[in-house]
């Protein structure tokens, strides 16, 4: 059929797409969450010291 | 709305909240990417490159869907001064533009094989690119005061900036109707789909994940920076009984 796409690399595109959202979703989460759980602590000790 | 403008009332829904949003998503996202790349039969005329579909449609919505938040957020600071309006609406900007560069690069990757170029300076592509630097510049606006970062609450032109910003969502939207473009017309609107049945499920499993996973991002970002405001809070407290 006249247009389509074909060709062993049409993986290549897709695993790149889908590697490239994974890779920097992860990152953002994963600072986010570490982010917070040292905010948290500190908190949570600073609270406890004047106790 | 009001109730929950306290912080401490927002943090008792969003501490028990934050790990379901982040366990759904993940778990949506692996079901949906999964189907979409082995389930789900390649396009009759893409062929697999029509994969991309399901991590490139949510980020492109979420970027603009981030944006709409965060200029919602930057109206309620602006008209009744929501402690949490301005907290939200810093902490929607990171995953907003992390979408959107999502968006803008699996299009591209998306364009090559699709086009055969992996840019082109049509309405589309281009007034999202805009979207990407209007992020940027409110990360820089908000990020660059003190007085912001440490208190949580946007400053006056701050929530302007993000409420000029939002006459770029309708642009995005519109573009591919407005301008002649390589990118396709809109695919799904209210009306319906063009997209058939067999391939469009897991996109609403990708597209439910993601949302979940943007917001379980914005409550922890949310939490971080309520935390730090009390920190400095405190520190300022036993300086002044120092004194």
């Amino acid at each position: 059929m006249a247009g389509v796409i074909s060709g062993g690399d049409q993986w290549a595109y897709v695993a790149a797409a889908y590697g490239l959202t994974v890779a920097l979703t992860a990152a953002v989460l994963w600072s986010s969450w570490r982010a917070m759980v040292r905010a948290e602590k500190r908190s949570h000790a600073l609270r406890k010291d004047r106790r | 709305m009001h109730a929950y403008a306290n912080p401490t009332r927002f943090l008792a829904i969003a501490r028990p909240l934050t790990p379901w949003l982040l366990g759904l998503g993940l778990l949506l996202v692996l079901a949906g990417g999964l189907a979409g790349l082995a389930l789900v039969p390649g396009d009759y005329k893409q062929g697999e490159t029509a994969r991309i579909l399901y991590v490139h449609v949510p980020s492109a919505w979420l970027g603009m869907g981030g944006w709409t938040s965060l200029a919602i957020a930057g109206l309620v600071q602006l008209v009744w001064r929501h402690p949490l309006a301005g907290i939200a609406a810093r902490a929607i900007a990171v995953p907003g533009m992390l979408f959107t560069a999502l968006c803008l690069a699996t299009g591209s990757i998306w364009g090559k094989p699709t086009w055969g170029t992996w840019w082109e300076w049509d309405g589309r592509m281009t007034s999202m690119l805009v979207l990407l630097f209007l992020y940027a510049g409110f990360i820089a606006l908000t990020n660059g005061d003190d007085a912001q970062r440490q208190g949580g609450a946007l400053s006056r032109g701050a929530a302007i900036y993000a409420l000029v910003g939002a006459i770029n969502i309708p642009i995005i939207n519109r573009s591919v109707i407005w301008w002649n473009s390589l990118h396709q017309g809109p695919s799904i609107t209210l009306g319906g789909s063009s997209i058939d049945g067999a391939l469009l499920w897991p996109l609403g499993l990708t597209l439910a994940g993601f949302s979940l996973l943007f917001g379980a991002i914005v409550l922890m970002r949310m939490r971080r920076i309520i935390a730090d405001n009390r920190v400095a809070a405190r520190l300022r407290r036993l300086a002044d009984e120092e004194e």
